[in-house]
């Protein structure tokens, strides 16, 4: 158990040291930065571009700028956003709640189609309904979330005018269904696939033979066991919701992680973006260690396996 | 026995019906990517002062003959139009319009469709109304496709040829190579692609010229997208490394190279081609996301993603929401068909 988080937690330690030096490398050698734009107007002087640069740590060697960056980041400091003029820690964590509430309601919609539907089509075995899951699958599978997004910012357009407050709930929940599309076809195809699996176990006959009814066996003996690969999926679905709150923030205009990084790009505020990519590394490691915590703490077998 | 027989052979036939429907949308795609100037009526970057974020035409008939009305603007600010029913233009076929290249080479004028001239002023027929600046919305559509289409593909070639060249030496060469490359393939796949792909995009100035831009989401995806490709071929050459035809000709002293690309490379193909073509939405979307940011193809030249920032326009997305949404449709189609390529040839086992 503890050699499995000590893996888990250097395999993400490294992880996120490589994505951080090969992001910051890219960034260092195409040579742009927040000051490169300041060029284009003529009442600032070259002078003043370099000595900016100075000030910033931009004429460092890039080794240097990255050994620097990285021993701020270690103790918490993420720079100064050259944009919002705030340091980059405290933009990224209020902007991150937000992000965090939109992703978990997400989840919660996923969860809500997959385990329902998963027992009922195992419950009662009816083709119908499998159809209707195979179905469901593809079709969440196949439409993007911008899409999704953009359908949903039609209909609230419809519904009122009112409705496109970036607070209102109406619009929160078409958010949040917006992302969870792809979530809701990997977790019933993996929970729907595995019940059905788990059901031609035989402790599942031993079950039966005990005379419980078929509602007790499923949700008793066989849910436990099938959720185990939900649970790893689940912990890497993570990136995806992150990398799926651009677009849905973007065009329902919300304000968070994503449409940081998107103003982030757009002014070329190399701290942000730096800031936001470590972040989102970390929260995307974290929910792997938590997916495979979460199937240590449900599966004894892989507890005692200890690896 | 023979039940289950005859089932599996029912479901392979229903499949592949599936699969041919699949690859029909994408080779109308395809079509309309290569004649985009043949079908379009007019030039995308084309504009009408006359008529700007107008709905679409509607076609009358007389008789048999389709023919349209001119309109006028009504109201400016909300942007109606009232037709003029005094003189009616019949639609063409065949019509003689601006000047476009078929496939990059013959230049022609001829179009499928269009207004045949008469008299001075001619009316435009927009199928799919117009944007903000009058341009015909259908023929900036086709364009959007071939182009958005041109660098999908070509993105999912290059990170292919990455992907199978870092997948090969690393199942191949094993030992300190192949974990270090495969710990570099693991952190690609966990991380959030976007954030990613935004992040390279950061480095590059906001404004570029459309080669420029194009070549520039080339090299982003062929940075991110290699990971998939490649763990999927170092998979497979693992597995045929150990095989007899391979031992055999290391055997006989065939040079590595060689076994590479002669009698490993062959083998792995089919696999990676049903992984390639489903890489294809996963590029698509990707340009259609930075094109929609700002930051991938910009205008004049249309993409199905810069298309989609007219959605931003509430007023226009609520009176024509099917006209305003028209690429996330085509965009949604081709994920579609892809799925459906991909999984009956998942399901055929290749």
């Amino acid at each position: 158990m503890i050699k499995l988080l000590l893996r888990k937690f250097l395999q993400g330690l490294m992880m996120i040291l490589i994505v951080s030096a090969v992001t910051f490398a890219l960034l260092g050698v195409a040579g742009g930065d927040a000051l490169s734009q300041l060029r284009d107007n003529p009442q600032i002087s070259e002078a003043t571009i370099e000595r900016l640069r100075s000030v910033y740590g931009l004429d460092q060697p890039l080794p240097v700028r990255y050994f620097r960056w990285l021993s701020d980041a270690v103790t918490g400091d993420l720079g100064e956003s050259m944009y919002f003029r705030v340091p980059v820690s405290g933009l990224v964590w209020a902007r991150a709640l937000s992000t965090f509430l939109l992703g978990s309601a997400a989840f919660a919609i996923a969860l809500a189609f997959a385990v329902p539907l998963s027992f009922i089509g195992v419950r009662y075995k009816s083709t119908t309904i499998a159809a209707f899951v195979n179905l469901l699958i593809l079709v969440t599978a196949s439409t993007p979330r911008i899409v999704l997004a953009l359908f949903a910012l039609a209909i609230s357009v419809r519904l009122t005018a009112s409705a496109l407050e970036g607070s209102s709930p109406v619009l929160f929940w078409l958010a949040a269904l917006a992302l969870s599309a792809p979530l809701i076809s990997v977790f019933l195809a993996q929970l729907h696939g595995e019940l059905q699996r788990t059901m031609r176990e035989d402790f599942i006959k031993l079950a039966r033979a005990k005379g419980l009814s078929e509602s007790t066996v499923i949700l008793r003996h066989a849910l436990r066991p099938a959720l185990n690969p939900v649970l790893t999926i689940a912990g890497l679905s993570l990136g995806s919701l992150l990398g799926g709150s651009v677009i849905v923030e973007s065009v329902l205009g919300r304000q968070g992680l994503g449409t940081l990084m998107v103003s982030a790009v757009r002014a070329r505020d190399l701290p942000l973006v730096m800031g936001i990519v470590l972040f989102t590394s970390t929260a995307v490691w974290l929910g792997n260690a938590l997916g495979e915590l979460l199937q240590a703490v449900n599966d004894k077998r892989i507890r005692d396996l200890g690896f | 026995m023979n039940e289950h027989l005859s089932r599996d052979g029912f479901s392979r036939r229903r499949i592949d019906r599936v699969a041919v429907f699949g690859w029909l949308i994408v080779g109308l795609f395809a079509l309309s990517a290569v004649f985009a100037g043949f079908l379009a009526p007019y030039d995308y970057s084309a504009q009408s002062r006359f008529e700007p974020s107008a709905p679409a035409t509607a076609i009358h008939f007389n008789g048999l003959t389709p023919i349209i009305y001119s309109r006028r603007v009504e109201d400016p600010l909300r942007r109606t139009y009232t037709e003029d029913t005094s003189s009616a233009f019949p639609v063409g076929f065949f019509v003689r319009g601006y000047s476009y290249k078929l496939f990059g080479i013959g230049e022609t004028n001829v179009h499928l469709f269009g207004i045949r001239s008469t008299s001075g002023i001619v009316p435009r027929i927009n199928l799919l109304g117009t944007d903000q600046l009058g341009r015909d919305r259908f023929s900036r559509l086709l364009y959007a496709v071939r182009f958005s289409l041109i660098v999908t593909m070509i993105g999912v070639l290059i990170a292919c040829l990455v992907g199978i060249a870092i997948g090969g030496v690393s199942g191949y060469a094993g030992g300190l190579v192949d974990t270090f490359l495969m710990g570099a393939t693991d952190a690609m796949l966990a991380l959030p692609t976007l954030i990613l792909i935004l992040g390279v995009r950061a480095a590059f100035p906001l404004e570029l010229p459309m080669t420029r831009a194009a070549m520039l989401l080339l090299l982003i995806f062929a940075l991110t997208g290699w990971a998939e490709i490649a763990r999927l071929t170092r998979g497979l050459v693992l597995s045929l490394r150990q095989r007899e035809f391979v031992v055999a000709a290391v055997a006989l002293g065939v040079s590595q190279t060689r076994v590479l690309f002669r009698h490993i490379l062959p083998n792995i193909l089919p696999s990676l081609r049903t992984r390639a073509i489903l890489l294809l939405p996963t590029f698509l979307l990707a340009e259609v996301a930075l094109s929609y940011l700002g930051v991938g193809l910009q205008e004049p030249e249309p993409s199905l993603g810069n298309m989609l920032t007219a959605a931003s326009d509430l007023d226009q997305l609520r009176s024509q929401p099917f006209s305003v949404l028209s690429p996330a449709i085509a965009v949604l189609l081709f994920t579609l068909a892809v799925r459906l390529i991909g999984r009956s040839e998942r399901a055929q086992g290749i």
